[in-house]
């Protein structure tokens, strides 16, 4: 009966309970978008290693982010490949440079040179041009979003990097750099050309096990054997340079307040709501008290209004999350849903709108049932 | 499936059609019944207060609203409460009525001290006793007429379904059949009052209270509701205090205890 009193004196009140659902709602999409938002950006911070098909990754020790390498000495794949359980390991170098532009400028740009025969590194999937885009002559593949960057580079478009000529012969569509210089893959040997450097340097090592193979064992295997390498799973690798940037740039922070605010504005408009709706049967609530209502029953009662709207403004307000997320997410600025946001969102909203029933239960607490007896 | 002992063929009885509630003053059976000085069988006490007191303070000093009352009614009895405005007629009802407590005095209600229970033990009194019926109805305007009467055996543990089931009986029982499913705004003041006093009675409690319940209504529509509440006690049995001020209708009394300046007359 509680339950249907809730539903019925909510529904009732039909302009107040739109009020309440704009507020759960406008939380749900904020913090839906807010952290889809936060995922989209802070997983191009490990895009190359969560694309790169290896199991391990062998950098410099102390090795903290895989935009910013530390040289090592390539020989010293053979070691790792003597190793039992890894099938394959193969150098990657990743450097800075600058390409050249029409107009006569020069963009920055993040060199990524992976050996040609092998699909570890190769983070990205043809679009446009021939699906072995590397085997032409100075070919390197640069990313649709980064056009405008690039100023509009087509197949075929001969640009300068480094001193060196370059070919546009394909591109790829969607990996970003987390930071501003665009990622330009290319071979191992051009990428040498077009950074420049000690050409028997290198900056990772990719590794890729055996099957059933226990990668840590071969993480630890591999740091054994070089002192001066940390070897960790890509899950590893790609966990720490996410915390890199967030620890470094207060991008969790400045997020997750923007987001606490959304949970706050939304907690503020549910609880007024609620409040106001309560304001308004205050007579009804000191009958029902009168009636011989429990103050738990009460309290009930306030708790299953809470839930219907969080309910419902959750459901909505998902929905409405995934429309925006269709309309307006792109490579740049990409929105990324989970399974876990999704939930996260939904939990947090509904103990926020559970909270803000409290509210007017202080309100509804100090009714005194001998009040309706008073006129 | 409802506790009201309904018997169909009574002269006053709860099986009367609606139109015989409205029947002339001078025609209904009821009035001429109310005009008896009160009931002579040997009846089972309900409610006793013995020398209740409930003061204020007010700039330090205590002011008295009820001074030493002794009070009481018993089952099937129908005891008026009237007194000029202040005299504490609303207070005693609602100290008798479990909503306020005491300062002084015993209350004894169903076989129960009442006045020396917590919070929760009276409001665990108040919902298996004590029936309400208020000056302006308070139905809750969200809810049907139906679902406005379930309320009471919601309250005390029935299901939604069976309170709903006895609900509409006691709404057929009082000419609202039809009106079952309407919610209070879209019924005449006479039919909300008509739909309380339902809830009211729906559990068969011990005592009724009723707190001025005809003030928002017109001649008739007063008139009709007392006759209603007369078929409805006769039915159930309850100890009965009405609070009003309305003189039209102190025939329905069995009898009539004067307060003022916080004492009984």
């Amino acid at each position: 009966m509680l339950w249907n009193i809730a539903f019925r004196t909510l529904f009732h009140d039909r302009g107040k309970l739109l009020a309440g659902l704009v507020g759960v709602i406008f939380s749900v999409v904020l913090v839906n978008i807010q952290g889809g938002l936060f995922f989209g950006l802070i997983r191009k911070a490990s895009l190359l290693v969560d694309e790169s098909n290896a199991d391990i990754w062998v950098g410099h020790r102390g090795m903290h982010n895989v935009d910013f390498p530390h040289d090592i000495p390539e020989r010293w794949i053979h070691r790792i490949r003597s190793i039992e359980g890894v099938q394959e390991a193969q150098p990657m170098r990743i450097a800075f440079s600058e390409i050249s532009l029409p107009n006569g400028g020069h963009e920055g740009t993040m060199i990524v040179g992976l050996k040609p025969g092998t699909d570890l590194g190769r983070a990205y999937e043809i679009q446009q041009g021939p699906q072995e885009a590397l085997d032409h002559v100075d070919g390197v593949v640069v990313d649709v979003c980064d056009d405008a960057k690039l100023m509009d580079p087509k197949i075929g478009s001969v640009r300068e990097i480094g001193a060196s000529r370059a070919v546009v012969s394909g591109k790829c569509y969607g990996v970003l750099s987390f930071l501003v210089t665009p990622y330009v893959f290319t071979t191992y040997d051009r990428s040498v050309e077009f950074s420049g450097g000690d050409p028997t340097m290198t900056s990772y090592f990719l590794v890729r096990t055996e099957p059933g193979v226990d990668a840590q064992i071969v993480c630890d295997e591999i740091s054994r054997r070089l002192d001066d390498v940390s070897a960790m799973t890509s899950e590893e690798f790609a966990d720490m340079s996410i915390n890199y940037w967030l620890t470094r740039t207060g991008l969790g922070l400045s997020f997750g307040a923007a987001t606490a605010l959304g949970l706050l504005v939304g907690l503020v408009m549910v609880a007024q709501t609620l409040y106001a709706m309560v304001l308004d049967r205050i007579s009804e609530f000191a009958t029902l008290k009168a009636l011989g209502s429990k103050e738990a029953e009460i309290l009930l009662l306030l708790g299953a209004q809470s839930s219907l709207v969080a309910i419902v403004g959750i459901v909505i307000g998902i929905a409405l999350s995934v429309l925006i997320r269709f309309l307006f997410s792109t490579p740049r600025a990409e929105i990324m849903f989970s399974q876990g946001l999704y939930a996260g969102s939904a939990v947090i909203v509904f103990v926020i709108c559970l909270a803000a029933s409290g509210l007017p239960y202080l309100r509804v607490r100090k009714v005194d049932p001998h009040s309706i007896l008073q006129g | 499936m409802t506790n009201l002992n309904f018997v169909p063929d009574a002269p006053n009885g709860l099986g009367h059609t609606a139109s015989s509630s409205y029947l002339p003053l001078s025609d209904n059976p009821l009035a001429a019944r109310s005009t008896s000085p009160g009931i002579t069988d040997k009846q089972e006490r309900v409610l006793t207060a013995t020398n209740v007191r409930k003061g204020y303070s007010i700039g330090g000093e205590k002011r008295w609203v009820l001074d030493g009352v002794d009070f009481h009614v018993d089952a099937g009895e129908c005891v008026f409460l009237s007194g000029p405005s202040g005299s504490g007629k609303s207070t005693l009802l609602s100290i008798i009525g479990c909503l306020l407590e005491s300062d002084e005095g015993e209350i004894h209600l169903a076989g129960q001290r009442a006045d020396q229970l917590n919070v929760a033990e009276r409001t665990k009194l108040r919902r298996n006793n004590i029936g309400f019926v208020f000056q302006r109805f308070q139905l809750i305007r969200g809810l049907s007429a139906k679902d406005n009467v379930a309320v009471p055996l919601s309250l005390q543990g029935h299901s939604l379904q069976e309170a709903r089931l006895m609900a509409t009986e006691i709404l057929a029982r009082v000419g609202l059949e039809m009106h079952r499913d309407q919610l209070p705004t879209q019924m005449s003041p006479g039919q909300c009052q008509r739909v309380a006093l339902a809830r009211a009675v729906v559990s068969s409690p011990r005592l009724l209270l009723a707190d001025e319940p005809t003030a928002a209504l017109d001649r008739q529509s007063g008139y009709e509701v007392m006759v209603l509440l007369r078929e409805l006690l006769q039915a159930t049995n309850s100890a009965t205090v009405v609070v009003t001020h309305d003189p039209r209708i102190s025939e329905f009394a069995d009898r009539i205890c004067e307060i003022e300046n916080g004492r009984l007359r």
